[in-house]
This record gives structure tokens, C-alpha cells and sequence, in this order.
């Protein structure tokens, strides 16, 4: 498996596993306000 | 389209095609020409990435589907973040150290050279006629729009696209694509922001939201089990995932932005800037496609979207037209009545009136529909890709419609220019230089580059000029991307996934994998979502089980 092997840092997130995981929590984040703004009370 | 309009679009072509050739004006090798010297940050990378994907038709044809249906449409983006990550752990790490051009080039050094020719061919005979869909689809549309003929639209769509791909090569494709990415960009907001800004005084954003609810034009959470079902949440979440890591991972016109970064950490970093910002860019513009149809509460909508099927009802069948247009007529004012009730009041009895109003006018809408199929002798008719151009050119003004009509021409000039670039590179790479000549200079190499680009350019237009005759054959070229896209994502998984897989298993197994995506399709009614799950996992089983059987010698999968 290709495990991230570059040295430089990355942008903003400073590692592999913490922009992965901002990645998924964004795409969770994005269905639960999606869910809201097509379930809410208008 | 007023003057200032048609300036707009004029200065946009004129200025992206001068723009294409000056950035790509130091390509000396093919290396350059097919993959910008390895020399691309991240985000120039990444809004290619993304220009690559938002066709013309993609950006029309949600607007509108959410005009018509709504926004269920946006669950097939959802399973595209969880593909980025799973692309940048797997692999596009392998595709990067290996130093290849092409996707199928790796399959080369980890089977052997009848699965990358395969692989190849599939891409080249697939990619290859979808161009021709790419181009066709929205210069019909916009031909209606423009007042130009077909073919007008097609040679200047496709032509200023071959101008500067053929000189530049994919230096001049992604820096067009970063431009034309902006230009979508400010297209979207503005398209979203003048449809808030044209609704009534008296009727809020909140009650727009309120009253496209009441038609589930709002809904995109659909949690229902049934593999039949196009949208749910399963479907968008898996379905999505398979048909994104496939389409990311194993077609050379993506691939190939992303192999175009300086580094394996920008290359990454360019896929997962789409994870971030496709789900909320797909949003607004499906968003902006329900907004339009609020704003056609307070806007007669016309019976017929595409003009020039109306004019043909009007022309052949007039007592008929008269009648339908004044029955939906008094069925528009009775919704308009109904829906000012309902965001007035939010009462039952406004909401019933709504949707008894809302049924009418549908079924009108339907009806004329089935008028002009008697009429045209067409299997069916579907206006929904002239919904959204109809409603620029009728309410914007100032110039903004002309600045849509060019965020139209960039999303499918972005998208061709990607085609192109990509399989003339297969062309080159996995044909060319290893069947015809494999000695010849660099220079030899480029020109024939930008010769096999110009043919595969010339080839789009001459089937996009062709696909009103083909009909039913359109359907099947965009039917046989979805056969086999699954299958070639089950060999690249094969490949990193199993270092004991042998090329025997690889080869038989997306055979099965192609027989096995027909035979699901032609026979149950899963949805399409479904069918790059079927394919890579019938290719990844069978490949294992014909490794078993008769095993082959071990292959490294790093190159």
C-alpha cells in the first residue's frame, strides 16, 4: 500500500492523516446540514 | 442576447483561446505536451481536476433536473471525498513513482501489455465517441439559445478548443481549465444570487424554500434500501464512491491532470481540493436550478422549454397549442395564488390548493410533451437541458447573460480540452510509440502529438455533427463507459491490492467484469449508481479466483 512518504509538511493540516480525516469529517458535516436544510420548518 | 452579451461571449473565446496558446508557447517535448513538465502546483492541478468534470451538460442539465425533480441528484457527489482519500492512499502514489503518462501504462509493468492494450482501447473507443456527446449535447442546446445552427455552435466550441490544445498541450489545458474554473465559479454565485434576487418583493427566501419543499424539491436523503432506487443515500455514498474512484483512477482525462503536479504531494493535495469543494459547489448549482423554479411561480413558464419544438407545436398542431396554453395559463395563476397563500399562512388548505394547482400544470407540461413526440415521431421528448439557458437569456440583462452563455462554453470547453489532450496521449504513449515507431526524436513525437490531438479533435466534431443521425446509438456509447469503468477500477485494485494476482486473472477477470455490468444492466433494474460496484468486485473475485487456479509469476506492485 502507498503510505505518504513525502517529507515536505502539509498545507495548513501539517500531516497526511489530519487532512484525510478534515476530508471525511467535511463530507459528514456537509450531509448533516444538507439533512437539515431539506428537513427544516421553513 | 443583447450587444453587450454578445461582446461578453465573443472576448471570453477570443481571450481564453489567446491565453491557451501564449501559456503553452515553450512546449519543446511530450513530457511537456502531456503532462505540463511535471510542473503544476496543487490548486492549478486541483481547479483542473474539477473544470475537467463540470461539462457543459453537467452545469445545464442539474440546474434542469432540479428545476423538474429537485435536488436528490447531489447524493451521487457524495461518495466522491471517500474516493479522493481512498485514490491518495492507494493509487496515486503507484501511478506518481512510476513515472508513467498513461493510467494503462502501469498495468504494463504490473500484468502485462494485453491488459494495458486492452485497457487502452477501452479508454480510447469509449473517451473517444464521448467527446462527440461532450460537444454535441450542449451546442444543440445552444443553438436553439443562440439562434446559431448546430454546426455553427460545434466548430466554434470545438474548434477554439483544438486551436490551443494543439499548440499548448496540457500546459495550455490546465492553465484554461484554473481560468474557466473561475469564471464557473463566479457563474454559479451570480446565477444563484440573481435567481434570490429576482423573486417578488413579497415573497422571502425562506418562503421559496418553504414552498419547494412542499414538492420534495428540497429532498436529498433518500434512505431507502431499494437498489432499484437512483438516488438514496446508499447509492450516492457506495454507488458514488465506485463510479468517482473509477472515474478518478482509471480514465486517462483525470488522471493526467493529476499527474501533471511537480510533486506526489501536490498531486494528492489537487484530488482532495475536489474532496472539500465538489459537494458544495454541486449544491449551489442544483440550488440555483430550485430557485429558477420558484422564480417560475411569478413568471409564466412556457409550455415547451425548447423554442423551437413550441414553434413547431404552434405551427402543426395550433388549436391544440391554444388549448394547452391557456389551460396552463389558469393553472400558473391558480399555484401563483396558492403559493403566496402558503407563505402567507403556511395553512393545509393553501398547501392542498398548491399541490392540486402544482398536478395541473405538471400534467399540462406533460401533455404537450407527449403532443410534440406525435408530432416529431421521436421516441420521447425532454426539454429539462433548455430550462436553465431559457431563463438566463429571458431575465438576465447588462451583459450577465453573455457572461453565462461563456461560463456554459467553459465548462465544456474545459472538459474537451481535457478529452483531447488525454487520448492522444493514449494514442502516443500506449499505441504509438510501441507499435509504429519507438526510435524517433523528440520533435518527431510532438508533432505527431499535435496531430494525433487535431484528429481526435476533428473526430469529436465530425460525431457531434453526426449525433442527431445516430439516435439511439448516443445512448449506447454513454451506457458502455458505465459497462466497463467499474471493471478497469477492479484490475487497478487487483494490481495494489493483491501482489500475488497474476496477469491471466487480470485479463479474464475485467472480461467477466464488462460481461457481468451488461448482464446487470440489460436484465434487473438495479440503478446505474450500482454498476461499478458489480464490475470492480466481479473483476477483483474473479481475477482472485483464476490466480488460484492457475498461478502466475509474483509482480511487484510498486514499479
Amino acid at each position: 500500500m502507498g503510505e505518504p512518504d513525502d517529507d515536505a509538511p502539509v498545507p495548513l493540516f501539517g500531516t497526511w492523516t489530519r487532512i484525510y480525516a478534515a476530508v471525511l469529517l467535511n463530507l459528514l458535516v456537509m450531509m448533516a446540514l444538507l439533512l437539515a436544510f431539506s428537513r427544516w420548518p421553513y | 442576447m443583447t450587444g453587450l452579451d454578445w461582446a461578453v461571449l465573443i472576448v471570453y473565446l477570443v481571450a481564453i483561446v489567446g491565453f491557451g496558446i501564449w501559456i503553452g508557447r515553450d512546449t519543446k517535448q511530450i513530457s511537456d505536451f502531456f503532462l505540463a513538465g511535471r510542473e503544476m502546483r496543487w490548486w492549478a492541478a486541483g481547479l483542473s481536476v474539477m473544470a475537467t468534470q463540470i461539462s457543459a451538460i453537467t452545469f445545464v442539465g442539474t440546474t434542469g433536473q432540479a428545476y423538474t425533480t429537485g435536488m436528490s441528484f447531489l447524493v451521487v457527489y457524495f461518495g466522491l471525498p471517500i474516493a479522493m482519500v481512498v485514490l491518495c492512499l492507494t493509487l496515486v502514489p503507484f501511478f506518481y513513482r512510476s513515472g508513467v503518462f498513461t493510467a494503462y501504462e502501469y498495468l504494463e509493468k504490473r500484468f502485462d501489455s494485453r491488459t494495458r492494450t486492452l485497457t487502452s482501447l477501452l479508454f480510447l473507443f469509449s473517451r473517444g465517441l464521448a467527446m462527440g456527446v461532450t460537444l454535441y449535447a450542449p451546442s444543440l442546446v445552444l443553438s436553439v439559445i443562440l439562434g446559431w445552427s448546430e454546426t455553427t455552435t460545434i466548430l466554434v466550441m470545438g474548434g477554439t478548443t483544438i486551436l490551443y490544445v494543439v499548440h499548448g498541450g496540457n500546459k495550455s489545458v490546465i492553465w484554461t481549465d484554473v481560468v474557466q474554473m473561475l469564471i464557473i465559479w463566479i457563474g454559479i454565485f451570480m446565477c444563484a444570487g440573481v435567481a434570490i434576487a429576482n423573486l417578488p418583493e413579497t415573497f422571502s427566501l425562506r418562503d421559496s424554500l418553504a414552498v419547494a419543499q412542499i414538492t420534495n424539491h428540497l429532498e436529498m436523503m433518500d434512505v431507502s434500501a431499494d437498489p432499484a432506487k437512483p438516488y438514496t443515500l446508499w447509492s450516492g455514498l457506495i454507488g458514488g464512491a465506485f463510479l468517482a474512484m473509477a472515474y478518478f483512477g482509471a480514465d486517462q482525462s483525470q488522471v493526467q491532470r493529476y499527474l501533471s503536479a511537480r510533486s506526489l504531494q501536490e498531486s494528492r493535495l489537487s484530488l482532495l481540493f475536489s474532496g472539500f469543494l465538489k459537494v458544495p459547489m454541486q449544491f449551489l448549482i442544483l440550488l440555483t436550478g430550485v430557485l429558477v423554479f420558484v422564480f417560475y411561480h411569478f413568471e409564466r413558464p412556457p409550455l415547451l422549454w425548447n423554442a423551437q419544438a413550441m414553434h413547431r407545436l404552434e405551427r402543426e398542431a395550433p388549436a391544440d397549442a391554444a388549448a394547452m396554453n391557456t389551460a396552463l395559463g389558469s393553472a400558473h395563476a391558480d399555484r401563483q395564488a396558492a403559493a403566496a397563500e402558503y407563505a402567507r399562512t403556511r395553512s393545509p388548505q393553501a398547501r392542498e390548493a398548491y399541490v392540486e394547482a402544482h398536478g395541473r400544470l405538471s400534467s399540462i407540461h406533460q401533455q404537450a410533451g407527449r403532443r410534440i413526440t406525435e408530432l416529431s415521431g421521436a421516441k420521447s421528448y425532454n426539454d429539462t437541458n433548455y430550462i436553465f439557458p431559457s431563463y438566463v437569456i429571458s431575465m438576465l440583462s447588462g451583459g450577465l447573460a453573455g457572461l453565462v452563455m461563456a461560463v456554459i462554453f467553459a465548462a465544456a470547453m474545459s472538459t474537451l480540452a481535457g478529452e483531447f489532450n488525454s487520448v492522444a496521449t493514449a494514442t502516443m504513449v500506449d499505441f504509438y510509440q510501441r507499435f509504429v515507431r519507438s526510435d524517433a526524436s523528440a520533435s518527431h513525437y510532438l508533432w505527431m502529438s499535435r496531430l494525433f490531438t487535431a484528429l481526435w479533435g476533428g473526430f469529436a466534431c465530425l460525431v457531434a455533427l453526426r449525433a442527431g443521425q445516430l439516435g439511439s446509438a448516443i445512448e449506447v456509447v454513454n451506457r458502455f463507459g458505465s459497462y466497463f469503468y467499474g471493471s478497469i477500477l477492479g484490475v487497478f485494485g487487483l494490481a495494489i491490492l493483491t501482489p500475488r494476482a497474476s496477469a491471466r486473472g487480470a485479463f479474464y477477470g475485467l472480461i467477466a467484469g464488462m460481461a457481468t455490468v451488461y448482464l446487470v444492466s440489460r436484465f434487473t433494474t438495479i440503478a446505474f449508481l450500482w454498476y461499478n460496484v458489480v464490475g470492480a468486485v466481479t473483476v477483483f473475485v474473479v481475477g482472485l479466483v483464476i490466480t488460484a487456479a492457475a498461478p502466475g509469476p509474483a509482480r511487484p506492485a510498486a514499479a
